[in-house]
């Protein structure tokens, strides 16, 4: 099998560590980059985040990285993997400290659990929980139907619009947990932090 | 519905890992000793958290901490909370940028509330595990900071009380009595935890075998057991307690721990490159 070579997008977003463990330890290779030229020409792409959407915004368009992922993911028909906030920035609003815009890849915004839906569950979402996949197929391959994974975020987007493969996560209601449109997958938990769950998920993404 | 947890935690003392006993501390082995003995890598699959704390007692290499929690982080496909003797902001950072995702404070409680306002600020309050020293004293729970060496004028209720106005994500609940005995948590002091406590606790002290789990992931006021104890889940004894507790039925995350090992590697081109750690 075809060695993968992840580009792991540094836009200086916290922890990059774990990610780079997991994707060695399924034998891919794994390069930290922050250099927009090198993003736009790379493959395969995983972006990372913890933090402010907006402050991750304003990072990512300081150093037009913006740019670069989007013309390596339309025009280069690379595929990309967002994780947590990653995911969120993947979106085309976030709420968060008076609001951004974000890369606009899906249409989904990016909103606060409210204290109505999350039904006297605590914030953050912290924890393992369980996530129901739409399909068992692509991303979600060789996993069952429902499985468990690492989740820490105050911040969600909803099922809506999304027009292929997706997981959902009950947090009082329904939220959207991952999610597989073409060339875009994106993931709310941290599947760097969820055992053999998240290193599954990892290795369908690479394979897919 | 969120699950409850199992956390495995390791005591560090200037480059070795200890076992302690009321907080005395016996050396056991350094970072090789875990990794080879203790076959963590393949440990950790039936864990859902480690909690890495450095208990060095004096002369701390922060520096040394940091490369022991980016090993460790290296290890493992789960969460980590790392701490010991975090006294600012910068710090804490240094503790993420290694590999922890979440920070634990303890005497910091106790003397300067106003960096860990500011260490919430940039981490996020889901970031920061309060961990809680308590000691029976005649017949009431008394808070010990500094190693369990400083007595607080507080009482565990009055602490918790004082915790819940800060925005910490969860507590860590430790008791110096049972520390290291195997003889079981203390039933009292999770009694002591007020009802209507609203932050997440894991509960620590005492667990000696699988039982000992059960014993405290039953009660509702606890979120997650924890064990420090080296010896006592030694060889396969953490694997056959996960499968013991979720045979039982109790609500823990579940994956497939046989599979880690089919997976590794799964992408590399030729049996020649070897998963590097």
């Amino acid at each position: 099998m075809k060695v993968p070579l992840v580009t792991l997008v540094d836009y200086g977003a916290g922890n990059l560590l774990s990610v780079v463990s997991a994707i060695e330890y399924l034998g891919a290779k794994v390069e930290i980059i922050s250099d927009p030229q090198r993003i736009a020409e790379s493959s395969v792409l995983v972006l990372p985040g913890v933090g402010s959407f907006k402050k991750g915004m304003e990072a990512i368009k300081g150093s037009s990285i913006d740019k670069s992922i989007l013309y390596a993911v339309k025009s280069n028909n690379a595929k990309i993997l967002g994780i947590c906030m990653g995911m969120q920035l993947m979106g085309s609003y976030g709420t968060e400290d008076g609001g951004a815009k974000g890369l606009g890849l899906i249409s989904n915004r990016v909103e606060r659990f409210n204290k109505a839906e999350i039904n006297g569950n605590k914030l953050p979402h912290v924890g393992f929980n369980t996530v129901n996949f739409s399909e068992r197929k692509g991303l979600f391959k060789g996993l069952p139907k429902s499985s468990d994974f690492y989740f820490t975020h105050s911040y969600r987007m909803l099922v809506n619009d999304i027009d292929g493969r997706y997981a959902t996560c009950q947090y009082g209601k329904d939220f959207l947990a991952a999610f597989q449109v073409n060339n875009i997958y994106g993931t709310q938990f941290h599947p760097e932090k969820s055992q053999t769950n998240g290193l599954i998920l990892l290795r369908n993404f690479l394979r897919d | 519905m969120l699950k409850k947890r199992v956390i495995f935690t390791l005591l560090y003392d200037s480059g070795s890992f200890m076992l302690s006993r009321n907080f005395r501390l016996q050396k056991v082995g350094d970072i090789q000793w875990l990794k080879k003995n203790y076959n963590f890598s393949k440990l950790s699959f039936s864990i859902d958290e480690i909690v890495l704390l450095d208990v060095s007692r004096k002369n701390r290499d922060v520096e040394k901490f940091l490369d022991h929690v980016r090993i460790i982080s290296e290890l493992c496909f789960i969460p980590i909370s790392a701490g010991g003797g975090i006294c600012d902001v910068k710090y804490a950072h240094n503790l993420i940028n290694n590999g922890a995702d979440k920070i634990v404070i303890n005497s910091l409680f106790g003397n300067n509330v106003d960096t860990i306002n500011n260490i919430v600020s940039e981490l996020g309050s889901q970031c920061i595990v309060a961990s809680v020293d308590v000691k029976k004293v005649k017949n009431d729970f008394k808070v010990y900071t500094e190693n369990g060496t400083l007595l607080q004028n507080f009482s565990l209720q009055e602490w918790l009380n004082k915790l819940e106005k800060v925005p910490v994500g969860e507590v860590y609940l430790n008791s110096i009595d049972k520390d290291g005995t195997g003889q079981g948590y203390q039933k009292e002091l999770i009694e002591n935890i007020p009802n209507e406590f609203q932050l997440p606790v894991i509960i620590a002290g005492g667990a000696g075998k699988y039982q000992h789990f059960m014993e405290g992931l039953e009660e509702k006021k606890i979120d997650a057991v924890a064990t420090a104890n080296l010896f006592n889940f030694l060889g396969s004894s953490l694997e056959d307690s996960r499968v013991a507790l979720l045979k039982e039925g109790f609500n823990l995350a579940q994956w497939d721990v046989n599979i880690s090992e089919t997976i590794k590697g799964c992408f590399s081109a030729t049996e020649n490159i070897i998963y590097k750690k």
